[in-house]
């Protein structure tokens, strides 16, 4: 029998009864892959990531993660799992009031007995592993862009988390930051043998590192497959969501009940 | 008639919601109550906060207390004149800042230099996912952020009330003896006189402790309703200072029927 990192069974979600935004959604994610959660805006991915994480709980059906069914753990126990899971916020979301090095240092300090001295050579360590060792006494606000992802992520892997969920982690980089990110990644899976999970738009670089793809759309999961099963796939809104067709069965219009004629008054 | 029923159910709406803030702000309470033990473990959190909300306030609660005293000063003289008692001017200076202006004072003005600006970090905190990052790691931020906002909001509270106090009695002191050359010793043997430990001194340090809590609570508690967009913090920090002040005043009513 194969081991799961997270399994998700027939979730339903919603903030209100009438309008869901998971419906029904079951997926699989093996330990040590990396999958992509791919879909346009507003489709429930990032409410998926929040599901994972415990910060919310499904209106019906289980989440699994590490092995906990998450809807029967108490508060204490979802804290316990957390500290197994690291999540890369879209924007890093690094504490702006702490330098650099209190950022990469907190969840060392919060969850471990460990001496000073000893949280010092960890936190270079996980910044060299982002190629930003040195820039400890840094604020968050004379960061760029890219280097405050980067930092995010060394503090996220603080722990050694088994599983990284990544919430759109090429959001808003140049190509240079963007090609780093996902070979970061990549890199820092392979080598702590991570479970990683990774929410984006991107498809070229997540292609390239991730092993399995999930397609959303409507809070349903309607394709899914190999990075090569997608690309070859005829499924007609994977294929528009691929080339970035304009036209197709994703519609870019907000629907609504009025018509655009008649509103004008043009008969 | 579907209108009416409408308007009549609205009519509910204001009292409704007053009702669940209160309902939310006591729950928040009950949480940093019970996360208190943190802070503690940990005092450099709760110095840096003392730091932000009381050193920081200390320039500005110095200077209105001085100008609050010497406006009692002016205005005491000019009343005490008619009445040929201009010897009373420093119990009246100091009982009327003891009792009530230097914890009401205070209090707001805290509220408006620090509680503004604890409401605009916890709120902006949300807007850009920090709450979100740290809960995802494991640390509650009641716990990490609120908890230790609050002890160093009801610690500074109360010393900047008693701050406030003396730079106003020296206030008055410098417009009665200085200025208007009323007898120094009868000044301050007025004020010896007439003021007592425990009826005002310590009640007014117990009223500045209680309007501590109400606006910590209030500041924290808009910081971390509000809605996660610029102008959501623009209003949650408006929220603070307005019903900090009305909170502060209307306490202070009862507090005063209460203790005197």
């Amino acid at each position: 029998m194969q081991d799961y990192s997270v399994i998700v069974e027939n979730v339903t979600f919603g903030y209100s009864e009438d309008t869901p935004i998971l419906k029904n959604v079951s997926l699989k994610i093996p330990v040590g892959k990396t999958i992509a959660i791919m879909g346009g805006s507003g489709c429930g991915k990032t409410t998926l990531l929040k599901l994972i994480s415990g910060q919310i709980k499904p209106s019906s059906g289980s989440v699994i993660v590490l092995n906990q069914e998450i809807t029967k753990q108490s508060n204490k126990q979802i804290l316990e799992l957390r500290k197994r899971i690291g999540m890369l916020f879209q924007f890093g979301a690094l504490f702006t009031d702490m330098s650099v090095y209190e950022n990469v240092a907190f969840c060392l300090k919060e969850h471990t007995d460990l001496s000073e001295s000893m949280i010092k050579k960890i936190v270079a360590m996980k910044l060299n592993a982002v190629g930003l060792f040195g820039t400890e006494q840094l604020m968050p606000q004379e960061l760029s862009g890219g280097m405050s992802r980067r930092v995010a992520l060394a503090r996220s892997m603080a722990l050694d988390p088994e599983l990284m969920m990544y919430d759109e982690p090429f959001t808003g980089l140049d190509p240079i930051s963007l090609n780093v990110s996902a070979m970061l990644i990549q890199k820092l899976n392979k080598a702590l043998k991570q479970t990683s999970i990774l929410v984006t738009h991107d498809i070229e670089s997540s292609f390239k590192i991730v092993d399995y793809i999930y397609f959303m759309a409507d809070g349903k999961i309607i394709a899914e497959g190999s990075p090569i099963d997608v690309q070859n796939t005829d499924n007609p809104m994977v294929r528009q969501f691929i080339e970035g067709k304009v036209n197709g069965p994703y519609s870019f219009e907000y629907k609504t009940n009025l018509d655009y004629n008649a509103y004008l008054g043009i008969l | 008639m579907q209108k009416l029923i409408k308007f009549l159910a609205s009519l509910g709406n204001p009292f409704v919601s007053v009702i669940l803030h209160l309902g939310g702000i006591f729950n928040l309470f009950l949480e940093i109550i019970s996360s208190l033990a943190y802070p503690f473990k940990k005092p450099a959190l709760i110095v840096k906060e003392i730091y932000f909300s009381g050193v920081r306030s200390l320039v500005i609660i110095a200077i209105s207390g001085w100008f609050v005293g010497m406006v009692l000063g002016l205005q005491g003289y000019n009343t005490l004149q008619r009445f040929g008692s201009v010897s009373m001017i420093g119990s009246l200076v100091a009982l009327s800042l003891l009792r009530e202006l230097g914890p009401v004072l205070t209090a707001i003005l805290f509220a408006s230099r620090a509680g503004s600006g604890i409401t605009a970090e916890i709120g902006l905190m949300k807007a850009t996912e920090q709450l979100d990052a740290m809960s995802v790691m494991a640390v509650s931020p009641i716990k990490r952020i609120i908890a230790p906002k609050f002890i160093g909001g009801i610690i500074s509270v109360p010393i900047l009330a008693c701050l406030f106090n003396s730079a106003g009695i020296f206030g008055g002191y410098f417009v009665s003896v200085v200025l208007l050359k009323l007898d120094n010793g009868t000044f301050w043997s007025q004020i010896s006189d007439s003021v007592s430990l425990h009826e005002d001194v310590i009640n007014g340090i117990i009223k500045s402790f209680i309007f501590g809590i109400a606006v910590t609570l209030i500041a924290v508690y808009q910081g971390f309703i509000a809605k996660p967009t610029a102008d959501g913090v623009s209003s949650a920090t408006t929220r603070t200072v307005v019903s900090s002040a009305l909170v502060v005043l209307a306490l202070d009513f009862i507090l005063t029927a209460l203790m005197f």
